[in-house]
């Protein structure tokens, strides 16, 4: 019972609407294909800091959603940032994280607890508003409207299959710095 | 050298330095504010300045983010400046020490503005802070100068002015800027 990232990242950018994306690590060679036009910004170089990065724009436009893709091995490295985003309590926040139980982009490697970490419920025991783990593609598509208009902070640990590239093998796309410049100039006129 | 910087006065100075930074975002092209408030403070909270933390928490111009640690408090600054809100990180040295790598792929690779204060603890009132017995102060300035971000030293309620200033120098830069709060809030 998994997803194939792709398939789950094809639905959220069809469903997106005008929200605000960040993905990350191998989210995004695949988000630069699906939503090439998009409000989004992809994290590199900064390893587990999407959600906060997402936090931060869901604070200054609370107007608009703001959709993290997060990696698992990524949320573990700023775990705390549960708490903190629960504590602002952005009610626009919608945090992805692909639980693919192992660090793909660097080489697969197992993530600390494996696939037994159960992020929906750190999510809730953090104090989202609502979690949930789903790992079958046509729950996914059921639920996602839902998902993206229920009020925040909620979290969606998606249970997914490697992706077909990661950030190492799919190089390229805009440079961050140039992402930033473009999403902050679009931001000013949405 | 002063005994200490009153908090009052260093709220005073963020919300000036907030109001100005929404002047200069307005003439970029930024359109008016939708918020009441004028600007963010991201906090983990820091030992030098819990006075000024104090206050703050009475503050309604100002709202006030306690992260758990300094590279979201970091992270969390750069999203806000990327949705037109001016922000600054309010950390002690040790944090500037755990969040070295967001410091760099944000603030300096990303080349997104950060402003942080930082309380100097444990600083010696009687030598410079590159000479102090403790490791968490002596190594700040050295540090800093290794990754190029500006920096300067608040010694008293005389050098407040350089808290719009280095603000206005992270903008302008599109990159990190520093003020170390060298003595306690009071
Ligand atoms: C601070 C830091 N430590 C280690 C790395 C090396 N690294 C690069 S990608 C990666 C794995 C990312 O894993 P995950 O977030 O689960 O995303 P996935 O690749 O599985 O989508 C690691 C450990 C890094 N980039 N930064
Ligand atoms: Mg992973």
């Amino acid at each position: 019972m998994a997803i194939k990232p792709e398939d789950a990242l094809r639905l959220i950018a069809e469903a997106r609407g005008g929200a605000i994306c960040v993905p990350t690590m191998t989210t995004s060679p695949a988000w630069r294909t699906l939503a090439p036009d998009d409000l989004s910004v992809t994290c590199v170089g900064f390893m587990g800091g999407a959600s906060a990065l997402g936090l931060g724009l869901a604070l200054a436009r609370p107007d608009r959603r703001v959709l993290v893709l997060d990696g698992d091995g990524s949320l573990l490295m700023q775990l705390g940032s549960l708490a903190t985003i629960a504590g602002a309590r952005p009610r626009n926040f919608v945090h992805f994280v692909f639980k693919n139980g192992v660090y793909h982009t660097s080489g697969s490697q197992e993530i600390p607890g494996g696939l037994t970490v159960d992020f929906a419920m750190m999510a809730k025991a953090a104090g989202y508003r609502g979690a949930w783990s789903i790992g079958e593609l046509d729950d996914l598509r059921r639920r996602l409207p839902a998902i993206l208009g229920a009020e925040g902070p909620v979290l969606v640990e998606l249970i997914t299959t490697l992706a077909n590239e990661t950030p190492m093998t799919a190089r390229g796309g805009v440079p961050f710095p140039q992402q930033v410049e473009a999403l902050r100039i679009k931001l000013r006129s949405v | 050298m002063p005994e200490s910087i009153p908090a009052s006065l260093i709220i005073d100075t963020l919300k000036d330095t907030f109001t100005e930074a929404r002047v200069a975002f307005a003439a970029e092209g930024q359109p008016p504010s939708r918020h009441a408030h004028l600007g963010w403070v991201l906090s983990v909270p820091d030992t030098h300045q819990r006075t000024v933390l104090a206050a703050l928490d009475k503050e309604q111009a100002i709202r006030t983010l306690t992260c758990a640690t300094e590279d979201e408090a970091v992270t969390v600054a750069a999203g806000l400046y990327l949705g037109g809100e001016p922000a600054v990180v309010m950390i002690q040295h040790a944090g500037l020490y755990a969040s070295v790598n967001t410091l760099r792929g944000v603030s300096l690779d990303g080349r997104l503005p950060v402003f942080y204060l930082i309380g100097l603890l444990s600083r010696e009132r009687d030598r410079d802070p590159r000479e102090s017995r403790h490791s968490m102060v002596r190594h700040c300035e050295p540090l800093l100068d290794t990754f190029g971000v500006p920096h300067a030293r608040l010694e008293g309620p005389g050098d407040l002015h350089l808290i719009p200033e280095y603000h206005r120098v992270s903008r302008e830069r599109r990159g990190p800027a520093v003020v170390l709060v060298g003595l306690e809030t009071s």
